[in-house]
């Protein structure tokens, strides 16, 4: 397991490397390079997972290592996914980075062996997993509409600067990235609804209550309202563009800071 | 085999003496006729465009006698004294030559380098002289090299990607905003000329739709009717910038057209994306301080010239990773030209073979005893060239890929002694 965690940091740290580097220059650099260590990295990262779940018998959801890592590979199919759908190179620059620190802290967090798992119980057994993937999915997909918000301001103010330097030409067009945000963010959102769902299920089939009142559970659907109000904003009141995009980047802010603060400020 | 060029160009001549010098398309298959002589010139191309004229040839009697044929050829046709182009004319010879077409099919030779018209141009000349018959074995392989270099330099170098001329970089500015034109509309204030041509780059851009508004409302509308687009009256043309997402500005006005104020109330209930105003007057028509409105951008002239400037410093600069890939592709070329000239040693050699191989069999009759004349036939026919091919090919590849590092000839001399022949 050591040696796929030395090939996946590699390769992410290659992909951060050239993108970084891309945006300095005019000209594609180091396309091919990146996109095979962007491959072999994926590939190893997902051979981890199912190594995982495989060897501890369940989902590979459990624990900072398992989370940050399925987080940051979230990360990666969202990344892929967005630039499926979009000529967004510039994105890379944006996410690289965090799926490479998420991979990190996964490959120094210690091995979760056992970890939680209802025996005889099916139900819960899917629950969990599916709840807790659902939301970390979610997550991902915001990232992506936080990233989209950075580069559409960034670009913004290159236009508005008549700065006509090379990040003006690596940075996607401003309607590329509205795009991006808000379809990522309506993804997102779809996510999460699906994931608490499952959380509220779980809670239901596990304690017999749909609600509990805790701090991660207000922190949730605090999220979910946020992110519903995001959505009518730009539906009704045309917040698209550089409002939308600023709300985005706050929200997203937010969101992050007080999951950080649910977890390890409050009972986790 | 020698390959000759001779030829002006805009950084040789001025226009009057390339205009004095240029091949009318209706005469370009006689001048091809002519030129080709066979004895001092074999084979043989021409390249006329305003930019440049140029002649081709494949010169099998050496490059100075082909060279002076070229010149004497393009004097002659357009009965001028000899010497009355001194100083403009370039003249060049095989690696020079070949460097040279390399250079202009690749576009790094043109005023504007990286322009892409100079690739059609050549690409048309050649096939001109093909049907004119005046396309052999040599200027065919140059040419087709030429045709993938410059397309080998177009993808792995920047020569070509940024715009360089005011309207190409107005459309690519408008691209970073709205990625997609089709769908969005213009807005033209101003139907002059200039406004017109930014207009018709938009267009074909694939922008979808145009209003135009103009003082004189006739020109405007005329204007409108051949893009098929609508206009609107001068006085009321703010009530179009709600539905607009491209405001293209090129009045006359001493002043400003398009004031901040009038702009900020006309959008204020406006729920569209973006919307760009390109400002092409000189003097401006658009208060600089409408590029302080929320999700508005205002470029003018100078923005966009400055941009054309950045590009072509950049064009510059690629074109020297550019001259790399042409060095390396000159040495190849005359590699594979070495490798062409070895065509008569092949079948020198094969005719020595041959003799060889029947002479041995006259030698060796009697000993072959009784044959009737069907067996004889097939000996001769069918047994002898067998085995005069069968020597012969290990010699040829030899040949072949010795040619490509060292001139032939002195490889057929070896060749002769290893055969012990004079």
């Amino acid at each position: 397991m050591e040696l796929l965690w030395i090939v996946i940091l590699a390769g992410y740290a290659i992909c951060v490397a050239q993108s970084v580097l891309a945006l300095t220059t005019r000209r594609p650099l180091m396309q091919r390079t990146s996109l095979v260590a962007l491959g072999v990295a994926f590939g190893a990262h997902t051979a981890w997972l199912v190594i995982k779940g495989i060897r501890a018998n369940r989902c590979p959801l459990v624990g900072t290592e398992e989370m940050s890592s399925f987080l940051s590979w979230s990360l990666v199919v969202s990344y892929l996914i967005a630039s499926r759908w979009y000529r967004a190179a510039a994105l890379k620059t944006f996410v690289f980075p965090i799926v490479l620190a998420l991979a990190t802290i996964a490959a120094i967090s210690p091995d979760m062996q056992g970890g939680e798992r209802a025996v005889n119980q099916p139900l819960q057994d899917v629950l969990l997993p599916v709840h807790v993937g659902l939301i970390l999915l979610a997550y991902a997909a915001f990232f992506i509409t936080f990233g989209a918000g950075l580069m559409y301001i960034i670009q913004e103010r290159e236009l508005k600067n008549k700065r006509f330097g090379t990040i003006f030409y690596r940075l996607p067009s401003l309607d590329t990235c509205d795009s991006i945000g808000s379809r990522s963010m309506a993804i997102g959102f779809v996510l999460l609804t699906l994931g608490i769902l499952a959380g509220l299920w779980f809670t239901h089939a596990r304690y017999g209550v749909y609600w509990q009142g805790g701090p991660l559970e207000i922190f949730s659907i605090a999220t979910w309202v946020i992110y519903l109000l995001l959505i009518q904003t730009r539906v009704t009141a045309g917040w698209g563009g550089r409002t939308g995009a600023l709300a985005s980047i706050v929200s997203f802010l937010i969101v992050v800071c007080s999951l950080v603060g649910v977890r390890y400020l409050g009972h986790g | 085999m020698n390959i000759v060029l001779v030829g002006i160009s805009h950084k040789t001549a001025p226009v009057e003496m390339r205009e004095r010098l240029a091949f009318n398309e209706s005469h370009l298959h006689d001048a091809l006729g002519e030129l080709v002589d066979q004895d001092s010139l074999e084979e043989g191309l021409i390249v006329s465009t305003c930019n440049r004229v140029e002649l081709l040839a494949s010169a099998p009697s050496g490059a100075d006698r082909g060279l002076g044929r070229l010149m004497d050829f393009l004097c002659g046709f357009h009965c001028l004294e000899p010497g009355a182009l001194n100083g403009h004319l370039y003249r060049h010879a095989d690696s020079e030559a070949i460097k040279h077409v390399f250079r202009v099919t690749s576009s790094l030779d043109s005023m504007v380098v990286g322009e892409s018209q100079i690739l059609g141009q050549v690409k048309e000349a050649y096939q001109h002289a093909v049907e004119a018959g005046t396309i052999g074995r040599v200027l065919s392989q140059l040419m087709n090299r030429a045709l993938h270099v410059a397309k080998r330099i177009r993808t792995e170098t920047g020569v070509a990607q940024n715009p360089v001329s005011v309207s190409s970089v107005a459309v690519e500015l408008a691209r970073k905003i709205f990625d997609e034109l089709s769908g969005k509309t213009v807005l033209l204030v101003g139907a002059g000329e200039t406004g017109e041509l930014a207009a018709r780059s938009l267009i074909e851009a694939g922008t979808s739709k145009l209003i135009v508004t103009n003082r004189t409302a006739g020109r405007g509308e005329e204007i409108a009717r051949k893009f098929g687009g609508g206009s609107v009256s001068f006085e009321t043309f703010y009530d179009a910038l709600p539905s607009s997402d491209i405001v293209l500005c090129a009045t006359g006005a001493p002043d400003y057209v398009i004031r901040s104020a009038e702009t900020r109330k006309a959008l204020k209930s406006r729920k569209r994306g973006p919307l760009l105003f390109i400002d092409i007057s000189v003097p401006r028509n658009i208060d600089p301080s409408v590029a302080d409105i929320e999700n508005t951008f205002l470029l003018d002239v100078d923005d966009l010239e400055s941009i054309v400037n950045t590009n072509l410093r950049e064009r510059k600069h690629e074109a020297q990773a550019a001259e790399t890939i042409i060095e390396a592709e000159v040495q190849h070329f005359n590699k594979l030209l070495r490798s062409l000239d070895i065509g008569p040693a092949v079948v020198e050699i094969k005719q020595l073979l041959s003799q060889m191989a029947a002479s041995e069999f006259k030698r060796n009759r009697k000993r072959l005893g009784d044959l009737s004349p069907d067996q004889e036939t097939a000996i001769q026919d069918v047994l002898l060239p067998a085995l005069v091919n069968k020597l012969s090919h290990p010699l040829i590849v030899h040949l072949r890929n010795a040619a490509r590092e060292r001139e032939p000839n002195e490889i057929i001399d070896q060749l002769r002694k290893m055969l012990r022949i004079d």
